[in-house]
């Protein structure tokens, strides 16, 4: 008889979707939440919509097998996606699989670190992403089912299952899901795809390999060079990875803090430059210990200072959220890349 | 019901076969590979001692990825490969 993982169809008899559930626990398909049923109907329906993207997938790390879009498809139905979401599902997926992205190493690292999403362009508005108020939190479908499905596939097609392959820690609330919009309506500057090179008229996702969204409150700061201040005291974290790690950051500013930003003349540019200057973490808040293993490794202070990343390029900036005066920082893996991939629609 | 299997995919192609040679333990030089976390070295340095007990050591150095979190490089593996006969990995975490 065959094993059910070599079959790509599986008869599963009369079972209701509460048994359904049970039986993909049972084989390690889930993330813990219930799951729809990937029916052969649904798959197909998901799978038409990326009919036009014939680019083949490479072997996903760390299990090294070839997915197929009928089974890269069945993790999008059980994460709760609508059909017209997984275009942009499979953006991410080949996101994560650009080999500077290192997925094998972010998955099997002790670190917390899950696949962060971001969604630029007009599909956004098309699919109804959050990129407003709450825009990393609960309430909003396609935010909670996008980022689940990449979860689940990493799951299930790359093998990273809690505890054994994947060995964070830890792990982290942002394994769940993590995906969200920027707010381009609000964003003084250029959307992040734009910088990135990409049309405005391009739909865009972008992965990192990050942490959770770490606060960055500032409501008494009136001026540009105040909120700066504070971002960079809360980016000067000597418990990151990005320490000694070496690797890409996003600071996702919310858009009252952009506007102060944008009124006192900082641009994109300005910002990165100054939180690289004022971020720098003092030998005086690193044990001696981790001291000579960041110099035995190549990562040297400048002077009395550990810098955060490798340059202020490191740094990458863009606009989320709704009114208020809060931002987020989100430090990587470390050994990791920001990849932008156009969503084929 | 039909489902579809959310962990099928097909198996990447295998890579060549490699010939192993035989290892003289005795004599061949050795890589002490360090996956660059804490103690990767103190373990790899403790080895080097054993081996010190009953062999000459000259010819077993230490050698270390570049990054922890990142996979060796291909040039390091294929220098590493052409100067010793065998690698010991130091895993430290």
């Amino acid at each position: 008889m065959t094993d059910i993982a070599d079959q790509e169809v599986i008869d599963i008899g009369n079972l209701d979707v509460e048994a359904f559930n049970e039986f993909a626990a049972a084989q390690g398909w889930s993330d813990g939440m219930p799951l729809y049923v990937p029916t052969e109907e649904k798959v197909a329906k998901f799978v038409d919509t990326v009919r036009g993207d014939n680019r083949p997938y490479p072997p996903v790390p760390p299990r090294q097998i070839v997915p197929t879009l009928q089974s890269l498809a069945a993790n999008a139905v059980m994460a709760g996606c609508k059909p017209e979401y997984f275009p942009v599902v499979t953006a991410a997926l080949r996101g994560v699989l650009d080999p500077e992205y290192n997925l094998h190493g972010t998955l099997a690292t002790t670190h917390s670190c899950a696949p962060m999403v971001m969604v630029s362009g007009p599909i956004r508005l098309a699919l109804g992403i959050n990129c407003g108020s709450n825009c990393f939190g609960q309430g909003w479908r396609p935010n909670a089912t996008i980022g689940r499905a990449l979860g689940l596939m990493l799951l299930n097609v790359a093998g990273a299952k809690p505890g054994e392959m994947d060995r964070s820690t830890q792990g982290n609330p942002a394994k769940y899901t993590f995906c969200f919009g920027e707010n381009e309506e609000e964003n003084p500057w250029q959307p992040y795809h734009v910088q990135r090179g990409f049309a405005p008229t391009d739909s865009v996702v972008t992965v990192m390999s990050g942490e959770g969204p770490h606060n960055l409150n500032d409501h008494g700061s009136t001026s540009g060079n105040g909120l700066l201040t504070t971002f960079a005291g809360g980016m000067a974290n000597p418990g990151a990875n990005t320490i000694y790690g070496k690797g890409p950051m996003f600071v996702i500013i919310g858009p009252e803090h952009a506007a102060t930003l944008k009124r006192d003349g900082f641009t994109i540019e300005t910002i990165r430059e100054e939180l690289w200057k004022r971020s720098r973490v003092h030998v005086s808040r690193i044990s001696e210990e981790n001291q000579e293993t960041y110099v035995t490794t190549g990562h040297k202070p400048d002077g009395d200072w550990f810098a955060i990343g490798r340059s202020p390029e490191d740094i990458h900036i863009t606009v989320a959220g709704g009114p208020g005066k809060h931002s987020a920082f989100i430090p990587s893996f470390g050994g990791t890349t920001v990849a932008c991939v156009r969503v084929a629609v | 019901m039909l489902i579809v299997n959310p962990t099928f995919g097909l198996a990447a192609a295998a890579g060549p076969t490699v010939a192993l040679k035989p290892i003289n333990w005795a004599t061949d030089a050795i890589a002490l590979m360090s996956n660059s976390k804490p103690n990767a070295r103190e373990l790899l340095e403790g080895m080097k001692a054993k081996l010190g007990a009953f062999r000459n050591v000259d010819n077993i150095e230490f050698h270390a990825k570049n990054s922890a979190s990142q996979a060796a490089p291909k040039e390091l593996i294929q220098a590493v490969a052409g100067k010793y006969r065998a690698a010991l990995l130091a895993l430290g975490d």
